[in-house]
């Protein structure tokens, strides 16, 4: 049973029960949209809240293990409460503010951070007809993605900026550099995609991989540069390490948010493990069946299909942290030079490559 | 049409508040001592001198700029990948839709050719 | 009803933020009045039914132009003096002529609203697929155009970068 059947059950029994009571038909059908999208956000906002809370302990876990440590072993079992005690930790520590900071801008920085690393959440395909806006997606769901994706580096430039501190703000003007150049390989990666499915909605893109895994995106041979690319660019546009030089702590103390305490530190961080559920989401979408099962559609085991995103989203996430454990820091040279002389030719390689498989109608 | 976005307005309201919400819960919760030395500006124990807002390196500048050329490049692009399969389908059109864009993207790879020739994509000159 | 309110309200929104990023004194915040004023055309364009258009400008100008116009600010010294300055430019007096000229304009719009009748404009939902077939159909001549422009831009970034005289070194430091 989809996410979407039991939305339909739901539904239907609202409006029954609403008409039970006198309401007119068309009142109580708006007024269950309207509540719907309400359930819908806010379960998004739950995910990115829980997406914080287990990545972060999965975070400490897998660099220990990878650096031959236990981890946080102290706070509960194998230490899973960790995670609940830094938020009350964070709760009740002191804010400070720097007395020649811009205060309104320091304050509005993480807001404006989460608030639209939230937004791109509307249109992620969570199982069949289980987007947020499903209008939205079906209309212009990569180029709402995309645009979401833009103005990411507002709040970082607003709090580092905000911040008056010399190493908030060359963190800050250093992640919006790279966010917009890795931006562009991540638009010619995603534009391979939309040539092959041919629309602009995730939802769609998830259609078009309908079947086992062998129908998937990523076992297209014309999809392996596309795959890296994203990737790549992915973990950039989320700064994490080896891209995380906005906050190369070796060097920048802590880049934008050095001035951060309590709560506001905990909102930025907060919204950096959203992102990497995002990306993450996204990238299954992309490449590999989004809410499909591996075992063909409909799914054998009768999962639902947000079991089968979560899954796939968990394995990059995996990957991705194993790549931060591993590799060291770009410096921010060869950060831009990759971005330029690498993955910006290799996105327009990829895209002719894909141009000439639907020439030839391989795709 | 307004009725569409809804769910993206009430998600932008949502992640606002709870920003917001955090920040005041915090704010009941947290003891408040400011004094001079820890509102100063952490510059690792150093007194800073002057403020933060002073001038930067140009390179960055001339980044965004080839950006902004190869951003609204790659926005003309995705409604093309939208219908290209469609249109090169169409049997009259043949490779005509292919090679209109292929004469777009080429004009600007020359640009970018140009900008690496010349040693603007070297982040250090 | 709800979209004309939501038309107008985003309408308001613009115009507000436009005048505040114009009247800002410290350039950062003009910026983000600015971006405010972007996003909040782009909900116009939305409600127009160009979702196409609404995207290319959160994308190019609320992210792209945004991040260029912040490295501007950068680029140039602004501190206290820069503000003083920028003071000075906002006299009551400076404001006389170009409103003057505003206000012509705003009277030439009125009146060709007036002539024109209803526009047609949220009659219906282009989707980017129809912006796709008739950029790379009809209108080819222009988007191969726009490409030539766009190339004078890298051009002209390699141009603006150049130092003119060498011998001064890594004069605004670097990061």
């Amino acid at each position: 049973m989809s996410i979407h059947t039991i939305g339909v059950i739901i539904k239907d029994w609202l409006i029954g029960l609403l008409a039970g009571w006198g309401v007119p038909v068309e009142l109580s059908r708006l007024l269950i949209e309207v509540l719907t999208w309400a359930v819908g956000a806010a379960l998004c906002i739950i995910a990115i809240m829980l997406a914080a809370l287990v990545f972060i302990y999965l975070e400490r876990k897998v660099s220990g293990y990878i650096q031959s440590r236990l981890g946080p072993t102290r706070c509960g079992p194998v230490g899973i409460l960790q995670s609940f005690v830094d938020v009350i930790k964070l709760l009740l520590k002191e804010d400070i503010v720097p007395a020649e900071a811009d205060r309104v801008l320091h304050t509005i920085g993480p807001i404006l951070f989460l608030a639209v690393s939230a937004l791109a959440y509307v249109v992620v395909p969570w199982d069949e007809g289980g987007t947020v806006a499903g209008k939205v997606d079906a209309g212009v769901g990569v180029l709402f993605m995309a645009a979401v994706g833009s103005m990411g580096l507002i709040g970082i430039v607003v709090g580092g900026w905000g911040s008056n501190n010399k190493w908030s703000l060359l963190g800050a003007i250093r992640g919006a550099a790279q966010m917009v150049s890795y931006e562009i390989p991540m638009l010619l990666a995603l534009m391979c995609v939309v040539l092959q499915a041919e629309t602009l909605s995730l939802a769609g893109i998830v259609e078009d991989q309908k079947g086992s895994i062998i129908a998937w995106n990523f076992l297209r041979p014309w999809m392996w540069l596309p795959v890296v690319l994203f990737l790549i660019s992915g973990v950039a546009e989320i700064n994490r390490t080896p891209f995380d030089i906005p906050e190369a702590e070796s060097e920048l103390v802590s880049g934008f948010h050095t001035e951060y305490t309590g709560m506001k530190f905990a909102l930025f961080f907060l919204a950096e493990y959203g992102n990497l559920l995002l990306v993450a989401l996204i990238f299954s979408v992309l490449f590999l069946g989004g809410w499909l099962s591996p075992f063909g559609y409909p799914d054998p085991l009768r999962l639902p299909g947000i079991i089968w995103l979560l899954a796939k989203s968990l394995l990059i996430v995996l990957i991705v942290m194993w790549v931060r454990w591993t590799l060291p820091r770009l410096r921010v040279d060869q950060l831009m030079g990759l971005a330029w002389k690498l993955m910006i030719p290799a996105g327009f390689v990829a895209l002719g490559v894909m141009c000439a498989v639907i020439m030839l109608g391989w795709a | 049409m307004a009725l569409e976005y809804g769910p993206v307005a009430v998600l932008l309201t949502f992640g606002v508040a709870l920003g917001v919400a955090a920040m005041v819960t915090a704010w009941l919760l947290r003891p408040s001592d400011p004094y001079a030395a820890k509102q100063a500006v952490y510059e690792c124990g150093m007194e800073p001198i002057g403020p933060a807002w002073s001038q930067f390196y140009a390179r960055y500048y001339l980044i965004a700029l080839v950006f902004v050329v190869f951003d609204v490049e790659a926005i003309f692009l995705f409604p093309w990948a939208a219908v290209f399969k469609q249109l090169s389908a169409a049997t009259a059109m043949g490779a005509v839709p292919l090679v209109e864009v292929a004469v777009f993207i080429v004009i600007l790879l020359i640009g970018l050719a140009y900008a690496w020739r010349k040693g603007d994509l070297e982040w250090t000159r | 009803m709800l979209n004309n309110f939501c038309f107008w309200f985003a309408a308001l929104v613009a115009l507000g933020a436009s005048v505040l990023a114009v009247s800002r004194r410290n350039a950062v915040h003009g910026l983000l009045w600015l971006v405010l004023s972007l996003l909040a055309v782009a909900v116009l364009f939305f409600m127009l039914g160009a979702p196409f258009a609404a995207a290319l400008e959160v994308i190019v100008y609320a992210g792209a132009i945004m991040v260029l116009f912040l490295f501007a600010v950068m680029m140039l010294h602004l501190g206290p003096a820069a503000q003083r300055q920028e003071a000075q430019w906002l006299a009551p007096g400076v404001w006389i002529a170009p409103g003057l000229l505003a206000l012509g304009l705003a009277a030439d719009l009125i009146a060709i609203a007036r002539l024109a009748g209803d526009a047609p404009a949220g009659a219906g939902i282009i989707p980017p697929e129809a912006v796709g077939a008739a950029l790379f159909g009809p209108y080819v001549i222009g988007v191969e155009l726009a490409s030539v422009l766009l190339l004078a831009g890298v051009v002209a970034a390699y141009h603006l970068g150049q130092r003119r005289d060498r011998s001064l070194g890594e004069g605004a430091g670097s990061g």
